[in-house]
């Protein structure tokens, strides 16, 4: 469907044509990309999810807390205003990295909140580093990333 | 209503969605302390009509009743239907009209 035709229909395809409108389709990158959940740090499972990349420093705003008190519930944003396929979230605190990947809609907004575990130990003495990856519709990545102290003794991690 | 608070709220053609979603998110590390199978959200999706708004995977260090948000293009009126899976393959949807 082109551009003219989605625009004579208005409204009216919207509500009635939406299988035509939509070609994405759910994606369960847990059984397209199973290594990426079992990777240990941030950059193994950036390379089991998308491959030897480099992404560039920009367009990608992660969220957080400075100092979180509670471990168990850290709320996360993810925004980017860069036109994006996927979003795929990290975290190095955890015995695992992967926290989330999204499969964007058709003219989705990436503008994602969470609420996460992060836990605090001794190895990591409660710091940690959020990382957010965005693949653009222009078949570049894009990469954000910032710095938080969970504070320990939290309930559960 | 069930397991799920949905709230869509839109505004200048943006809906705002808030999801609390009631579930335990057992890690394995929890779950091997407790004698009990790790369990957790491992996909949550929304949808408007058969439209895909929000499609997520996701892995056990979502938070004990996990909450997210999210936006998307959308209209007053339409009905928004969420719906998680999780690991032993339990799956709830429901939905709320967006306001």
């Amino acid at each position: 469907m082109n551009r003219r035709n989605f625009m004579g229909f208005g409204v009216l395809a919207m509500a009635t044509l939406p299988s035509v409108l939509s070609a994405i389709e759910s994606i369960d990158f847990r059984k397209t990309k199973p290594d990426t959940w079992t990777a240990k740090t941030v950059q193994d499972a950036i390379k089991a999810l998308y491959g030897d990349i480099k992404p560039e420093e920009s367009g990608v705003k992660v969220k957080a807390p400075k100092v979180a008190s509670n471990g168990g519930a850290v709320p996360v944003t993810i925004k980017s205003d860069v036109p994006a396929k996927t979003v795929a979230f990290f975290q190095n605190m955890n015995p695992e990295s992967a926290v989330a990947v999204w499969n964007v809609p058709e003219d989705g907004i990436v503008d994602y909140f969470v609420k996460i575990k992060l836990k605090a130990t001794d190895e990591n003495g409660g710091n940690g580093e959020l990382t957010a990856v965005v693949e653009g519709k222009d078949g570049k990545f894009y990469i954000g990333k910032t710095k938080l102290q969970v504070a320990k003794g939290g309930c559960e991690g | 209503m069930g397991n799920m608070k949905i709230k869509a709220k839109e505004k200048n053609g943006v809906v705002g969605v808030k999801v609390l979603i009631k579930h335990d998110m057992l890690t394995y590390d929890q779950a091997k302390k407790k004698g009990t199978e790790a369990n957790f959200i491992t996909h949550i999706t929304g949808k408007v009509g058969d439209k895909i708004v929000y499609d997520a995977s996701t892995s056990q260090f979502l938070s004990k009743n996990p909450m997210i948000k999210f936006k998307f293009k959308g209209k007053k009126g339409d009905e928004l239907t969420m719906s998680w899976v999780d690991l032993s393959g339990k799956s709830v949807t429901e939905s709320k009209k967006i306001k």
